[in-house]
C-alpha cells in the first residue's frame, strides 16, 4: 500500500498542506489585533484548515518513509510541530483565551526573547552546575559499581537486588530530604541527580558486562587472556551499547531531577525555581519560555550522547 | 517463593553492614549540628553533643529511634486524613488511573506506528522528544490550567501521571507488536488471515510480555508523576501533599518517614504488576529475554 509510488497523491498532499496552512495563517493575521471571539463560521474554517494540514501531512509523509538522510526524513515531524503550533495559535486567538491562562505561541516566543538573559542564567545553574555535575558523578560511580559487581559474585548477589528494588522507588520523594540535608544551593540538586542516574547505570552496565557470549569467553580463555584483558577487549566493548542506553536515559533523568529538586528550595536561580515561582503568579508565558529552554537543552544533550554513541558503537547490530 | 534464593545471605549481609554503618555515620553527621545548638544555648533535654545527636529537631540523619517514633506518629490512626495509609491509597489510585490512561494512549500510538510508517515518521521524533523534555516542569502549569476548566481533584494528577508513563508503554507495545517472527507472520498469510485477524491472534498475544515489562517501568514513572503533581498543586490528599507540607514545616523526621513509605508504595505497585504478569501470562515465568539494548529506542534516535 505505502510502497506504491503515486506521484499524484503526493501532489494533492502538498496542495492540502498548503491550503490548510494558508487558511490558518490567514486567520491568525486577520485576527492579530482583534479582541472578540471569532464567529462559529470562522472556527469552522480553522477546523477545516487543521484537517487539511493533518491530511496533507499524512499523504506527504509517505514520501519520506524510506529516506536514509536523517535531515530530510525529519520533514514530516517538523511539519507536525508547525501544524500544532499554528493551530494552537489560531484556536487561542479564535476563542480569545486570556494570556494569563494559555499564552499564544507567538507571545511565548516574544517573551522568550525578552527574558532570555535571566533564563540563560537559570539554565546555567540548573544544567551545568546541577544536572551536568550530578550526571557525571552519578554515571561514573554507577560504572565503577557495575564493574565491581560484575567481578565479585558476592556483590552481585548482595547489591544487585537492591539496585532493582531502588529502581521502583519514586526518586522525587528523596528530593526534599536531600535538599534539607545538604542545603538549598546547587550541590543538593547535584546529589539528587547523581542518585537518580546511578541505579539505571549500574543495572544496564552490569547487564552489558555479563551478557557476553560464552563462545567469546571461551576464546578469551584459550588465548590465556587475563582478567584485565578480558574486560578491556571483551566485556567493556560488549557493554558499550548498554552503557550508552543508560547515559541517554540519564540525560532525561538528570534534567528532571535538577528541576524537581529546585521545587523544594533554591537560592533564587534555576529553571525549576523559575517555573515554580511564575506558575504561582500566572506568568505562564515565562513558564513556557523556561520549558522551551529546558526542552531544547534536554534534546540537545540527548542527541549529543546519541551522536557519541554512533561514533563509538557504530559497529553494533542496531545501526546496520 | 518456596526455595531460598542464593542472594538471600549476601543481601542480608549487605543490609546488616549498611545498618551497622548507619550509627557511626549518624553521629558523625549530627554531632557538629548538636554542638552548634548547644553552643548557642538552645534549650535541649541533653548535656553533651553525643547525647543530643539522637534528639535533634532537624537532624542531618535521623536516629533509628526518631524514625521509629515518627513512623508511629504518621501511621496511626490508620483512618486519619493526616496519616500515611489514606494518603498513600489516594496516590496509588491516581497512579493506577494514570497508568490505565497511559496504556490507552500508548496502545493508540503503538498501533499507529506499526500500521503506518508515515505516522511513525511524523510523530516518533516528538514522542521521543517528549521524554527528553523535563516533563515535570509542565506539571504545575497543567494542573492550574485543568483547574480553570473545572477538572480538579485526582484527575489532573492522573493525567500528569499518564503523560509521564505513556512513553515506555508506547515503545514497549510497538516493540511487542513487531516481535512475532517472520515465519509466524508468513504462516498467518498462508492461512489467508486478514490484517485484523493477524493482530488479534498473533501480534497482540505476542506483545503481552513486552506490555508487562513496559508496565513495570511505567508504574514507577506514573507514581513519580502523581507525587510531583500533588506537590506542585493545591492538593488535600496524597503522599506529595504530605511531602510538601512537611518540607514547608521543616519536619525532617516526617520527611524521612514519608520518603521510606513512598519507597514501599513504589515497590508494592511494581509487585502488583509482577503478580498480574504471573497471573495472566502463566506460559512464561520470566519477562521477555532482553537481547541487546532496546531497539525501538535506538530507531527513534536515528529518525529523530
Amino acid at each position: 500500500m505505502s510502497g506504491l509510488y503515486r506521484p499524484s497523491s503526493y501532489w494533492t498532499g502538498w496542495l492540502l498542506l498548503g491550503l490548510g496552512f494558508g487558511l490558518l495563517l490567514w486567520f491568525i493575521v486577520a485576527w492579530w489585533d482583534q479582541s472578540e471571539p471569532a464567529s462559529s463560521a470562522q472556527k469552522l474554517l480553522i477546523g477545516l484548515g487543521f484537517l487539511g494540514v493533518v491530511w496533507g501531512i499524512a499523504r506527504v509523509a509517505q514520501q519520506f518513509v524510506d529516506t536514509p538522510n536523517p535531515v530530510i526524513g525529519f520533514t514530516p515531524a517538523a511539519l507536525t510541530l508547525l501544524a500544532l503550533v499554528v493551530t494552537a495559535e489560531a484556536l487561542l486567538r479564535a476563542y480569545q483565551v486570556p494570556a494569563g491562562l494559555i499564552p499564544t505561541p507567538s507571545r511565548v516566543l516574544s517573551t522568550l526573547l525578552e527574558v532570555r538573559d535571566v533564563l540563560l542564567q537559570d539554565a546555567f545553574q540548573t544544567v551545568v552546575l546541577e544536572a551536568l555535575v550530578g550526571y557525571l558523578i552519578g554515571c561514573s560511580l554507577g560504572l565503577i559499581t557495575a564493574l565491581l559487581v560484575s567481578r565479585y559474585v558476592f556483590l552481585e548477589r548482595g547489591l544487585l537486588p537492591y539496585a532493582t528494588i531502588f529502581s521502583s522507588i519514586p526518586i522525587v520523594a528523596l528530593a526534599p530530604v536531600l535538599v534539607k540535608m545538604i542545603g538549598i544551593d546547587w550541590p543538593s540538586k547535584a546529589v539528587i541527580v547523581a542518585v537518580t542516574v546511578f541505579f539505571p547505570m549500574v543495572v544496564n552496565t552490569f547487564r552489558g558486562l555479563t551478557e557476553v557470549s560464552p563462545l567469546s569467553l571461551d576464546l578469551m580463555r584459550s588465548y590465556a587472556a587475563g582478567e584485565v584483558q578480558q574486560y578491556r577487549w571483551l566485556r567493556l566493548p560488549n557493554a558499550l551499547p548498554f552503557i550508552f542506553n543508560a547515559l541517554k536515559l540519564g540525560t532525561t533523568l538528570a534534567m528532571i531531577g535538577a528541576i524537581v529538586g529546585e521545587f523544594f528550595g533554591a537560592n533564587g536561580q534555576g529553571l525549576g525555581f523559575r517555573i515554580q515561582i511564575e506558575a504561582g503568579r500566572f506568568g505562564f508565558d515565562i513558564v513556557w519560555s523556561a520549558i522551551i529552554v529546558a526542552s531544547l537543552i534536554g534534546i540537545a544533550w540527548y542527541n549529543l550522547v546519541a551522536w557519541l554513541e554512533r561514533r563509538l558503537t557504530g559497529w553494533h547490530v542496531s545501526f546496520r | 517463593m518456596m526455595r531460598i534464593s542464593p542472594s538471600l545471605v549476601p543481601m542480608l549481609v549487605v543490609a546488616l553492614m549498611v545498618l551497622a554503618l548507619y550509627w557511626p555515620l549518624m553521629y558523625l553527621a549530627n554531632i557538629p549540628v548538636a554542638q552548634r545548638a548547644l553552643d548557642t544555648g538552645a534549650a535541649l533535654p541533653c548535656q553533651t553533643a553525643f547525647e543530643c545527636a539522637t534528639q535533634l529537631r532537624s537532624p542531618v540523619l535521623p536516629s533509628p529511634q526518631q524514625l521509629w517514633n515518627g513512623f508511629g506518629n504518621l501511621m496511626f490512626p490508620l483512618n486519619s486524613p493526616n496519616a500515611i495509609p489514606i494518603n498513600a491509597a489516594v496516590t496509588a489510585f491516581e497512579t493506577v488511573v494514570g497508568l490505565l490512561l497511559a496504556a490507552a494512549v500508548g496502545f493508540f500510538f503503538a498501533i499507529g506506528m506499526v500500521v503506518s510508517r508515515a505516522f511513525e515518521r511524523a510523530l516518533l521524533p516528538w514522542i521521543v522528544a517528549s521524554q527528553t523534555v523535563p516533563i515535570i516542569a509542565i506539571a504545575p502549569m497543567l494542573v492550574v490550567l485543568l483547574g480553570q476548566y473545572g477538572v480538579q481533584g485526582w484527575l489532573p494528577k492522573a493525567i500528569i501521571a499518564a503523560y509521564i508513563a505513556f512513553f515506555p508503554i508506547t515503545i514497549g507495545v510497538a516493540k511487542g507488536l513487531k516481535s512475532p517472527d517472520p515465519m509466524a507472520l508468513d504462516l498467518m498469510k498462508t492461512y489467508n488471515a486478514s490484517h485484523w485477524q493477524t493482530y488479534l491472534k498473533l501480534r497482540f498475544p505476542a506483545s503481552v510480555p513486552y506490555l508487562f515489562t513496559a508496565f513495570k517501568v511505567a508504574m514507577t514513572a506514573a507514581l513519580i508523576g502523581a507525587i510531583v503533581a500533588e506537590i506542585s498543586t493545591i492538593s488535600f490528599q496524597g503522599i506529595g501533599k504530605m511531602l510538601a507540607e512537611n518540607s514547608r514545616a521543616s519536619d525532617v523526621v516526617a520527611m524521612w518517614v514519608i520518603m521510606l513509605s513512598s519507597a514501599v508504595l513504589g515497590i508494592l505497585l511494581v509487585a502488583l504488576v509482577n503478580w498480574l504478569e504471573r497471573l495472566l501470562t502463566p506460559w512464561r515465568r520470566t519477562g521477555p529475554v532482553a537481547a541487546g539494548p532496546s531497539r525501538p529506542a535506538r530507531e527513534g534516535v536515528r529518525s529523530a
